[in-house]
């Protein structure tokens, strides 16, 4: 595209944006608009679990009553995900698996 | 070897073994007492990467999840105290683990919840007002040389597969209905915004992805929507545009002295 036409297409298109921009903005995210609406205020320590708690106290790892994570070769087992429930074109049972299989023609 | 270096590779084996010379003040079993920090320091590493890649999990299932993160944090022990970025590349990890090449999409939905976890943790940043938009909307001569300058949390990811979608699937109630919808072998490109404290994914097309990275890499707004136009005739740059001042996505508009575009 020349310089003088996107010039001239840019100048539409960044009205067009600002008019659609007054819409409420889709996320894949539920409720995404929505929250766009309501009052905010910042809330700490709520949003997402801190990684750094320390595992003291009855009952935690700190008591070594954990569950073991030692454990090998967990993947030699077919997992109970929701990957066998997603669709998989290429794979022969027509959905995921996590042995390997070998691609089929989508 | 150093006293340090045996303790740190005792936590890491497979092989449970108790690192010589550790004594207990109580006279109990220096071993037993390892084995319990040994399992803790696994634990909260695997625990990281599960926090931050809950669909991931979900995916593959508990077992499945915990025994990859195991091997990954025995090949890549964190080099920072802050947890909240541990496992940056987890998904490279996942890409290359044999057990789980049957999920080919597998790796990118890792990659797009780290991704999540960086926008979460970036900076604030207010986006330009409205006026800011108006303005420059009312002076196109100066449209194609403008640059914006993007949010701070703004993360753009490209995949082969649905990733956005596998990704919203997990976020209702109903989450095997939703998966039976995606097609898991279409390509799609995801947009990362962190809006007050949520971070928010959209589904773009790979031609404003491609847009947006040129423009988060500082070109002008007629040189991003070039490329994007090379990269696919089917740009839709009102659409592009509409996205970002929508979103909250520009922080500020400069217009360099004397560009050319």
């Amino acid at each position: 595209m020349n310089k003088t036409m996107t010039a001239a297409s840019l100048a539409f298109a960044f009205g067009a944006a600002m008019s659609i921009a007054a819409a409420p903005a889709f996320a894949a995210s539920h409720g995404g608009a929505m929250k766009a609406d309501m009052e905010k205020e910042k809330c700490f320590g709520v949003a997402m679990k801190g990684k750094n708690d320390c595992k003291a106290g009855a009952g935690t790892t700190c008591a070594g009553t954990s569950k073991m994570d030692y454990q090998g070769n967990a993947w030699s087992m077919v997992p109970k995900g929701t990957c066998e429930k997603t669709m998989s074109k290429t794979s022969p049972t027509g959905n995921g698996q996590l042995m390997e299989f070998k691609e089929k023609k989508a | 070897m150093s006293p340090h270096e045996a303790f740190a590779d005792s936590l890491l084996a497979v092989q449970p073994a108790c690192p010589p010379g550790l004594i207990t003040w109580n006279g109990s079993d220096p071993a037993r007492r390892f084995a319990v920090y040994r399992n803790n320091v696994m634990v909260s590493l695997i625990d990281a990467l599960a926090d931050t890649c809950p669909v991931t999990q979900t995916l593959v299932g508990e077992e499945f999840f915990r025994a990859v993160a195991a091997e990954y944090a025995r090949a890549n022990p964190p080099r920072s105290p802050v947890m909240a970025h541990y496992g940056a590349d987890f998904a490279g990890f996942i890409e290359e683990f044999a057990p789980a090449a049957g999920l080919p999409y597998l790796a990118d939905v890792a990659r797009l919840e780290m991704l999540r976890a960086e926008a979460y943790h970036a900076a604030d940043a207010e986006p330009v007002s409205p006026e800011a938009i108006a303005l420059l909307a009312a002076d196109p001569g100066r449209l194609p040389a403008a640059r914006f300058t993007l949010h701070p949390s703004l993360r753009i990811m490209e995949s082969r597969h649905a990733v956005v979608s596998l990704w919203a699937a997990h976020q209702g109630d109903d989450v095997y209905s939703a998966l039976a919808a995606v097609d898991t072998a279409l390509p799609e490109s995801a947009l990362l915004l962190r809006a007050g404290l949520d971070v928010e994914i959209y589904r773009i097309t790979a031609a404003t992805a491609t847009f947006i990275r040129h423009l988060q890499a500082g070109r002008g707004l007629g040189t991003a929507v070039d490329l994007a136009l090379a990269a696919d005739a089917a740009f839709d740059m009102t659409e592009a545009l509409g996205l970002l001042i929508r979103a909250g996505a520009i922080g500020g508009i400069t217009h360099p002295e004397g560009e050319q575009t």
